[in-house]
């Protein structure tokens, strides 16, 4: 237990005013600790595109950031549609988001990308019907 | 990299300060404390905004400039005023009028800043050119550019590398005057500033070695002599004949019209609740497709400046104005302005450059991580005593800031008067205890009836 720190946030699937907050938070947090800008830059992004998702397309779920010495550990959980294809899903511009959400500017299909072009290891599992894991680590 | 130089314009007089902690509560970056029986800032988080300073019911804050007092005698003495300062009075006082009232306050020489946006709305053309990372943030407000050093370390690279146009008036200055045969340590350029942070960008320049300007004199010194000589003037105002500088040049420093002049998609925001809620977006990468930030700590830019005494909606109005004159004076001189300042237009563009900003370290809790990580556990266990709605009653403006302070070793879980009372409760702390620790905070005789206080 020394040396880590777990943070958890809970997100509300689509509460669109108050998206971000959760990982508003967590940045904050991560401010306090000697990463360097580029870095602190990644994972906000990161984190704010897997809070996003879970709010454009899940019904709920939970944030939990594991702060270590060498590392930011993410698992962002959520209870939802899932996903049926990973792997398409993993494409730039490719979004299931209703027209709504787009309309609101949401769903341009770059969210899972971006996640993994700002971390170094990234894991996405879904069982459809149930829900999403998504993990993602940044090395410090 | 790190800029630890944390020189700072607002001060705290304790003599006039009585502890109310009203500064403390609206402070937007948590910078400050009440001990020993008044408020105190710390340094590394200030970043010379000047809330507290408008709320201070005591007026024990002020803005620490370099004053008229220190300018020497015998040099060649020049007065730097901003556009806000002429929009300080009524409109049947002209420009040339309030700016040779300034003169008369004791320089040999009165520039008005606002010439030099002129060379910055050319300057900006070139940087957009450079295709610098998206959106650029002006650099113009020195409280905004700190307050990304401190609050949004992650952005500091996005802050457009451009001296503001104080300085490139003053570096044109001294241009010019050598040239007239004058040595440079004769000259003496002094800025009549709005507010505390362009105080602050003088003293201590971010991305820059040394200012061009020598000091500051806050604007209230030269309104309260200015307007006395202003007043006394018997005759209708001089004005002007030709246009000195572009017509909207006049309003830049106000909101709205910076963005207009870098290419792209610009928004402009003013106030600092604005300024913080936007940055907090951006840091996010939730804002995309915009080009340019202009960015003023104070709602209306600086004609709500701190220093400013007259009313920042009535200064506005009187620069638009200004601007219609401006206008009109251009139109009859068959559209030509003429701005001494862009003769040396090429040789200012090769010094108005700066180095990148760095990040400070007023949120870091240690430079070692796993220090940190040990701290930021102890933060968290730590809150769990505390009520978590922030009275303030422990001279910390919030649950979460008395945590890192004391984590910090600068506070004690028993300033917390709710874990006093368990302490109390459980036999940890005598109730004379509890007194001392109030009064180290509040001050001797606090607790004492208020009647004398108020």
């Amino acid at each position: 237990m020394k040396d880590q720190l777990k943070i958890e946030h809970h997100i509300e699937g689509s509460n669109f005013s108050a998206a971000g907050s959760a990982s508003s938070e967590v940045k904050k947090t991560l401010k306090q600790f000697n990463i360097s800008p580029l870095l602190l830059r990644r994972i906000a992004i990161a984190l704010y595109e897997a809070e996003m998702n879970v709010v454009a397309h899940a019904c709920r779920g939970v944030m939990s950031v594991d702060i270590q010495p060498f590392c930011i550990h993410v698992v962002v959980e959520d209870e939802g549609p899932g996903i049926e294809d990973i792997e398409k899903a993993m494409e730039e511009g490719f979004s299931t988001a209703t027209e709504e959400v787009r309309q609101m500017g949401f769903g341009a299909g770059m969210g899972l990308p971006n996640i993994k072009k700002n971390s170094d290891e990234m894991t996405l599992t879904s069982i459809p019907g149930v829900g999403t894991r998504l993990e993602f680590i940044v090395n410090i | 990299m790190k800029d630890r130089n944390y020189t700072h314009s607002i001060q705290i007089d304790p003599d006039r300060c009585t502890g109310c902690s009203h500064c403390m509560r609206v402070c937007s970056t948590q910078a400050i404390r009440i001990m020993g029986g008044y408020a105190r800032i710390q340094p590394e988080r200030c970043v010379d905004c000047g809330e507290c300073f408008r709320v201070c019911p005591q007026r024990a804050i002020y803005a620490k400039d370099d004053g008229l007092g220190t300018l020497p005698p015998e040099n060649y003495k020049i007065a730097l005023v901003p556009s806000v300062f002429i929009g300080q009075f009524p409109s049947e006082y002209s420009a040339t009028q309030v700016l040779s009232a300034v003169k008369q306050v004791g320089f040999d020489e009165v520039f008005e800043v606002e010439q030099a946006v002129d060379f910055m709305k050319e300057a900006y053309q070139a940087v957009a050119q450079q295709n610098p990372s998206h959106p650029l943030i002006s650099s113009y407000c020195p409280a905004v550019v700190r307050l990304i050093q401190v609050q949004y370390p992650s952005l500091t690279g996005q802050i457009m590398r451009l001296k503001a146009p104080h300085d490139i008036a003053a570096l044109y200055l001294r241009r010019s005057k050598e040239k007239e045969g004058l040595y440079p340590e004769k000259l003496s350029i002094y800025y009549v500033t709005p507010c505390a942070a362009k105080t602050v960008a003088a003293r201590a320049p971010v991305g820059e070695e040394k200012s061009p300007i020598n000091g500051t004199v806050n604007m209230t010194a030269v309104y309260n002599k200015a307007s006395k000589i202003l007043y006394g003037f018997k005759k209708p105002g001089l004005h002007k004949t030709f246009a000195n500088m572009r017509p909207d040049s006049v309003n830049w420093s106000l909101s709205g019209t910076e963005k207009k002049y870098f290419p792209g998609r610009g928004l402009a925001i003013d106030g600092m609740d604005n300024v913080i809620e936007f940055l907090e977006k951006l840091e996010s990468g939730h804002v995309s497709d915009i080009d340019f930030l202009e960015m003023r700590a104070c709602d209306q830019g600086c004609a709500g400046g701190i220093l400013c005494p007259g009313n920042r909606f009535l200064a506005v109005e009187r620069l638009e104005h200004r601007q219609k004159r401006l206008q009109k004076l251009k139109d009859a001189d068959n559209g030509r302005v003429r701005n001494p300042l862009m003769e040396y237009e090429k040789i200012l563009h090769t010094m108005s450059g700066v180095d990148p900003v760095y990040p400070r370290d007023g949120l870091l809790l240690d430079e070692d991580m796993e220090k940190a990580l040990i701290k930021l556990q102890r933060i968290e266990r730590l809150r769990t005593y505390f009520p978590g709605f922030d009275c303030g009653a422990c001279g910390a403006p919030g649950c979460r800031n008395l945590a890192e302070d004391i984590v910090q070793g600068k506070a004690s879980i028993s300033h917390c008067v709710f874990v006093q009372r368990v302490m109390e409760k459980n036999y940890k702390l005598s109730p004379d205890q509890a007194f001392v620790v109030i009064e180290k905070i509040w001050g001797k005789g606090r607790l004492d009836k208020y009647v004398d206080k108020v």
